[in-house]
């Protein structure tokens, strides 16, 4: 599955669901199945209001495949990148009411591989269906 | 997405059905206005029938958390599935809300 998406939320949903069902149809387990729902909804989230800056005009290019045993997902906006390792850390007590960083910290915990290339624009997440996380 | 709100012994208690996502976030914040701006001190959250939480989800739990906690008001979450209650616990979120198995529970807490 390959698309380039326009940069608008309410997709998101429509894509999400289409990656759903194509999951569930291959019979991966449910628990499974939300891991990867909630990874990609936050990696396209991320992708159109950080990366592209909810700007209409730009797309989000987005490509699946999968096999037997895992699916890899790749999120490319057309924004300025960003340093996925200067992160704020949500988890700490003193950001804890605060909202940045919790996709991310959520797409790092709930998916097995996760890479960025080009500046941050790409991300590209493997889930594993059939293995304990490693 | 359907929100019920009834009150049991000055609770206010809602009770959530469907995904509370980037869609979503919105409509639930805004279903808190009233108790917020009426201050209601008690409000337990049902998420019983919610399949789906994300990072605008939480945050939107977290901003009706911060004001109610403006006015020393207090917020409980019950009926969380292993999943939702999974990602509370991934982001620690857990720390900072008090998450109760039954409705009950949460009601006869404060």
């Amino acid at each position: 599955m390959k698309a380039a998406i326009v940069n608008d939320s309410h997709l998101l949903k429509e894509v999400s669901k289409k990656l759903i069902a194509a999951l569930r149809e291959k019979g991966v387990n449910e628990d499974i199945i939300f891991d990867i729902h909630v990874g990609f909804e936050e990696a396209l989230r991320n992708a159109m209001i950080h990366g592209n800056r909810s700007n209409p005009g730009k797309k989000v290019l987005i490509e699946m495949e999968m096999d037997d045993n895992k699916v890899v997902i790749y999120v490319e906006d057309e924004g300025g990148g960003f340093d996925h390792g200067n992160l704020p850390d949500p988890t700490l007590d003193e950001n804890l009411l605060k909202e940045g960083g919790r996709g991310v910290y959520l797409i790092r915990h709930l998916m097995d591989e996760v890479r960025y290339e080009n500046g941050g624009r790409k991300i590209i997440m493997v889930k594993y269906f059939n293995r304990e996380r490693l | 997405m359907r929100i019920k709100q009834n009150e049991v012994n000055g609770i206010s208690v809602y009770r959530v059905n469907g995904d509370i996502d980037i869609k979503t976030s919105p409509e639930v914040k805004k279903s808190f206005d009233d108790d917020i701006k009426l201050k209601q001190e008690k409000i337990v959250v049902n998420l019983k029938d919610v399949g789906y939480v994300d990072s605008s989800g939480l945050a939107t739990l977290v901003e009706i958390l911060k004001n109610m906690r403006a006015y020393g008001g207090r917020l409980k979450l019950t009926n969380l599935s292993a999943k939702v209650k999974g990602l509370f616990e991934i982001t620690k979120l857990d720390k900072l809300f008090d998450i109760f198995g039954e409705e009950d529970e949460a009601l006869a807490s404060f």
